[in-house]
């Protein structure tokens, strides 16, 4: 009985571990005490949005043509085909979006994270920093946090932007039901700025955690590089998991109670 | 709390370090039991038994005396101490890497801390610049105490020395030029004119100039520790520390660095602090040498007189002879 217990036991672990060290970087980047290193933090802006803006984006723009072809075919067999839009608010904004979002940053920004901080432990880098007199925590951690929050906003509403745009292209010019206008009619009255708001916070705090879990595995990674490696993959698994567990409470706290759907008058 | 944190997370590091080099635990044999008391080598001061609450790596917990050969006498080496070590225990898992060192290093001298591999040298060092905390024992530098410091004042602290690592422990994103601004820009007010003139001067100092942008992958292991070194140096620390500078190196390079390092200390003074179990080295750039042994320092002195020394395991380890006291086991 006991072992079985130890698995899930060390998950609750793991997951302590991570929320204290979270908390930590959380409250150097809400101190100021970040800010000593904000060219730092901007350096690490410009390599999110250099390496990772492009290829989110390009997955984006493929799920949206997916939603709006998927849409357009579904309602078109439920002999409402005007009402594609539908499906294709809420599939980009509400869903698929932070869904890609998520598992993009997990695959390329947190094992990203990992390897880097934990090739620098091992490599006695980090305790380079610390004897030289810079908080480690700080400058390799807390500034990436900063960063992330600098730099998603901005890539995640471009996304939605490129998304929309992918579903217009399925559903009006591609398969062509429906007419531009009805598309778009339908479309913005199935989504309203507060739900926006919520896609942006769902997508963010995605982004949060998945920094956060990269900064920690990279941060106490040890073993060598096998240990880099092990590390690595235990992040990539860690985030999948809280990536999904963000996308259902996100789900259920925004649009639960209330789908603000403006169907039956 | 942050502080243990990272104290954990190296000891961990250390414990799979020592699992990866083979340096596991010796077998544990249960020492007889004896009576505790003030200077019995089974009983250490927080009254752990050795054998049945720790192990110290190298020592056969059924032998009958294994701190013979430990003196602990230190020379007078004629100045005051930078650094003091006070009764310095450390123990990982069940593993006692340091059993009570004492030891003081002096100002203004080029001291080395001598042993057999495994012996707890690079524990030391990371004690002194406090990424260990010690288990009981004190870390004195410049007579104040490091394991008692603050984060910030530990960090305040830090700025007084300049470590080079093993392998330089260079900055992989980083240029060379780069690494060896990084304290000047963190930690100073100077603008870019004057930083790279201070860096210029340094990187030309270790003989690198003509690699000044070039990325750490690309210098030899040697070139990398030269530029450790440089970067090292660069805020002019009063106390600068080498775990194994010649590790890895040629003889002719290690005696080119170890010359270096002579000049250097000629030229800044300071307290320098060298690891190694060199003995080459350690007559080229000593002046005052402590032989570490089973978690305690067994002698310590100026270099003549250690050398000199009648004491059957400092004798046998500085003149490498084949018999005597240590043996492969």
């Amino acid at each position: 009985m006991n072992a079985w217990l130890e698995v899930p036991r060390g998950w609750l672990d793991s997951l302590g571990e991570i929320a204290r060290f979270g908390g930590r970087v959380m409250g150097i980047v809400y101190s100021g005490r970040v800010l000593r290193f904000f060219g730092e933090s901007l350096r690490q802006a410009g390599i999110l949005i250099l390496g990772s803006a492009l290829i989110i984006w390009g997955l984006v723009f493929v799920l949206g043509l997916q939603c709006g072809i998927e849409g357009a075919y579904l309602l078109r067999a439920q002999g409402a085909p005007a009402y594609a839009g539908l499906f294709s608010a809420w599939c980009d904004l509400r869903e698929i979006l932070p869904y890609a979002f998520g598992y993009m940053l997990a695959a390329k920004v947190g094992t990203g994270i990992v390897a880097e901080l934990g090739a620098m432990r091992i490599s006695d880098e980090i305790d380079a920093l610390e004897v030289m007199g810079v908080p480690p925590v700080t400058f390799l951690c807390a500034t990436r946090l900063l960063a992330a929050w600098i730099a998603f906003p901005f890539m995640y509403l471009v996304g939605i932007g490129v998304m929309y745009l992918a579903s217009y292209i399925a559903v009006v010019e591609q398969i062509g039901d429906v007419s531009s206008g009805g598309y778009l009619l339908i479309f913005w009255q199935f989504q309203n700025p507060p739900d926006l708001i919520f896609s942006l916070i769902k997508g963010m705090v995605m982004a949060t955690v998945i920094v956060m879990v990269g900064c920690y595995y990279g941060y106490t990674a040890s073993g060598g590089p096998v240990g880099v490696g092990t590390a690595t993959a235990k992040s990539m698994v860690f985030n999948i998991v809280m990536v999904h567990i963000v996308g259902m409470l996100g789900t259920l706290i925004f649009w639960g109670a209330n789908p603000r759907a403006p169907i039956g008058g | 709390m942050p502080i243990e944190d990272d104290q954990r997370r190296e000891e961990e590091e250390l414990q799979d370090e020592a699992a990866v080099s083979g340096e596991e635990t010796p077998e544990i044999a249960v020492a007889p039991a004896r009576a505790s008391g003030n200077g019995d080598p089974y009983v250490a001061e927080d009254g752990a038994v050795m054998g049945r609450d720790f192990v110290i790596p190298g020592v056969d917990p059924a032998e009958h005396d294994p701190y013979k050969f430990h003196t602990g006498r230190k020379r007078d080496h004629g100045g005051t101490d930078a650094i003091e070590i006070v009764d310095l225990v450390k123990q990982f898992g069940r593993a006692r890497i340091l059993n009570g060192l004492n030891l003081g290093l002096p100002e203004d001298q080029v001291s080395m801390v001598l042993g057999p591999s495994g012996t707890g040298k690079s524990v030391l060092i990371k004690h002194i610049v406090g990424l260990l905390y010690p288990d009981s024992g004190d870390v004195l530098v410049h007579g104040e105490s490091i394991p008692n410091m603050t984060d910030d004042e530990l960090f305040e602290v830090r700025k007084k020395f300049g470590l080079l690592f093993q392998d330089g422990a260079l900055f992989g994103s980083m240029n060379i030029y780069d690494n060896v601004a990084f304290p000047l820009r963190q930690h100073t007010d100077k603008g870019e004119e004057e930083i790279g003139e201070i860096v210029n001067r340094r990187l030309k100092e270790v003989g690198l100039s003509e690699a000044t942008y070039k990325m750490p992958n690309e210098l030899s292991g040697g070139m990398r520790k030269r530029a450790g070194f440089a970067r090292a140096l660069v805020l002019e620390p009063a106390i600068v520390m080498f775990d194994e500078p010649d590790s890895g190196l040629d003889p002719v390079r290690t005696a080119l660095l170890c010359e270096l390092i002579r000049e250097v200390h000629a030229e800044n003074g300071g307290c320098y602090l060298v690891i190694s179990h060199d003995l080459g080295t350690a007559r080229r750039i000593a002046d005052f040498i402590a032989v570490l042994w089973s978690g305690k320092i067994v002698e310590s002195g100026p270099k003549e007189e250690v050398f000199d020394s009648s004491n059957p395991f400092v004798s046998q380890f500085l003149h490498a002879d084949v018999s005597g006291p240590l043996s492969m086991d």
